[in-house]
């Protein structure tokens, strides 16, 4: 077990083989990085504290045991950490809605499809991030940042989306295309 | 291949709706098998990934509740002192299926019910709800309302938790509904009984906030009942308490 000093020291990445071997103070360590936007994204998907709450020791805790397969080249592991609290809010979501799950989430698979070295720009993307896509998705056009939002909050597909607003699915698509394009165009303009 | 060969324009449509989780199942795996010949997909995917991966980091942010992070501690600290035995049978095993268990045990949960659950996923020949006990021996309970074999509710000394077992292969995972915040520096502990021995289960767990608590049984061959008892953070080699399950499997 490494000593919590050290642990601090430690990259995310260097972090996770030893939470792979079962050492909780480096597990600590990045509860501490990351939980609390773990906690905020969990929040902001369930809507209340107690169901976010739940969503973020179930990830944490699959994390903690399945530490092992995170694999670097496929991205950070803030991004992979995410990416499992997303979609475990979304089962929450959909499971006290009463609603069988319409789509299955791999917890790794959209990192699947990303390449390793964008990991530097990420990194260096997350100190300025949160306030910069709070503004690119304010400055969206409304239409756009609405199927953005239920898509990705709120977890619903494509097609539903189109049913709620009233809109043919080749209009959501777009949207969803030209809003995830201008939040990349602002995000590649910050860090110009 | 063109593009127009193999379909880029098309698919171009559906990327964005890829990367934010929007596609349906069927639709989402054939954007994966047309994206791994396709380049330029692959690329737009690369440009697009950040704005994507920036979405959660624009919530606003909120403090983790200290709570959660003890709660969270001391399931960990009691993982890693029983060993890592179960702990890594369970990533290999356990973990993978994880999000079908719980969708599986959420429609149990909500009143479908075996019966109910066969239908919506078709595992009927791949799960097998042992008994979802209870009461019957903690107080001499009662089977479920419902008459639900499969289902009972602990009376007595727990009274309300509904256990189910889940048995899968030659192990079995315990899912517990109801159960009461425990105290501080305690956590839950499993036994299983084959004939006159008792022995513990490694995997130590605790409840969530919604009174769920999940542990897993790496073999379950022989076993004539299931316990599960609060014990001292990182479990004893011997209950020091009264069961607030105990639960009799079928043989």
């Amino acid at each position: 077990m490494v000593r919590r000093e050290r642990a601090e020291r430690l990259a995310d990445e260097e972090l996770m083989p030893l939470i792979g071997a079962k050492d909780p103070e480096a597990f600590e360590v990045f509860f501490d990085r990351h939980g609390g936007a773990a906690y905020s994204l969990a929040y902001r998907i369930v809507g209340e504290k107690a169901g976010a709450e739940d969503v973020v020791q179930e990830a944490f805790i699959s994390i903690w045991r399945s530490g092992a397969r995170f694999d670097k080249a496929r991205g950070s592991v803030r991004a992979w950490t995410l990416s499992i609290v997303r979609n475990r809010a979304i089962d929450a979501l959909r499971s006290r809605a009463g609603k069988a799950p319409k789509l299955t989430f791999d917890d790794e698979g959209i990192l699947e499809q990303r390449p390793a070295d964008d990991s530097t720009e990420d990194e260096a993307m997350r100190h300025e991030t949160a306030g910069e896509v709070r503004g690119a998705l304010e400055t969206l056009p409304g239409d756009q940042a609405k199927v953005i939002e239920l898509a990705y909050f709120g977890g619903f597909s494509h097609s539903e989306i189109a049913e709620m607003l009233g809109v043919p699915l080749g209009t959501v698509k777009g949207r969803m295309r030209l809003g995830l394009d201008k939040i990349r165009g602002e995000l590649a303009e910050g860090l110009a | 291949m063109s593009e127009m060969a193999n379909g880029h324009e098309r698919w171009s449509e559906e990327l964005a709706a890829y990367l934010l989780g929007a596609l349906g199942p069927d639709e989402m795996g054939s954007f994966e098998r047309h994206a791994e010949d396709c380049e330029r997909c692959r690329a737009e995917a690369r440009w697009l990934m950040p704005a994507m991966q920036a979405l959660p980091e624009s919530v606003e942010r909120r403090q983790a509740p200290p709570e959660l992070r003890e709660r969270l501690m001391v399931e960990v600290r009691a993982d890693a002192k029983a060993g890592s035995g179960v702990a890594a049978e369970r990533a290999a095993a356990g973990e993978d299926r994880d999000r079908n268990w719980r969708q599986r045990l959420a429609a149990l949960w909500r009143g479908g019910g075996p019966r109910g659950l066969r239908p919506a996923v078709g595992l009927a020949a791949l799960l097998l709800v042992v008994a979802a006990v209870a009461g019957y021996v903690v107080g001499g309970g009662s089977s479920s309302p419902s008459g639900d074999p499969s289902t009972t509710v602990v009376s007595g000394q727990a009274p309300g938790i509904v256990a189910t077992m889940v048995r899968e292969g030659e192990g079995g995972s315990l899912y517990l509904k109801n159960v009461k915040p425990i105290p501080d520096g305690r956590v839950l502990e499993a036994w299983v009984q084959r004939g006159d021995k008792v022995e513990p289960v490694p995997a130590l767990f605790a409840p969530n906030r919604e009174g769920r608590a999940t542990t897993m049984v790496a073999n379950m061959n022989g076993v004539e009942t299931v316990m599960v008892t609060v014990e001292p953070s990182g479990g004893t080699r011997a209950p020091t308490s009264a069961p607030i399950v105990t639960m009799p499997i079928p043989q």
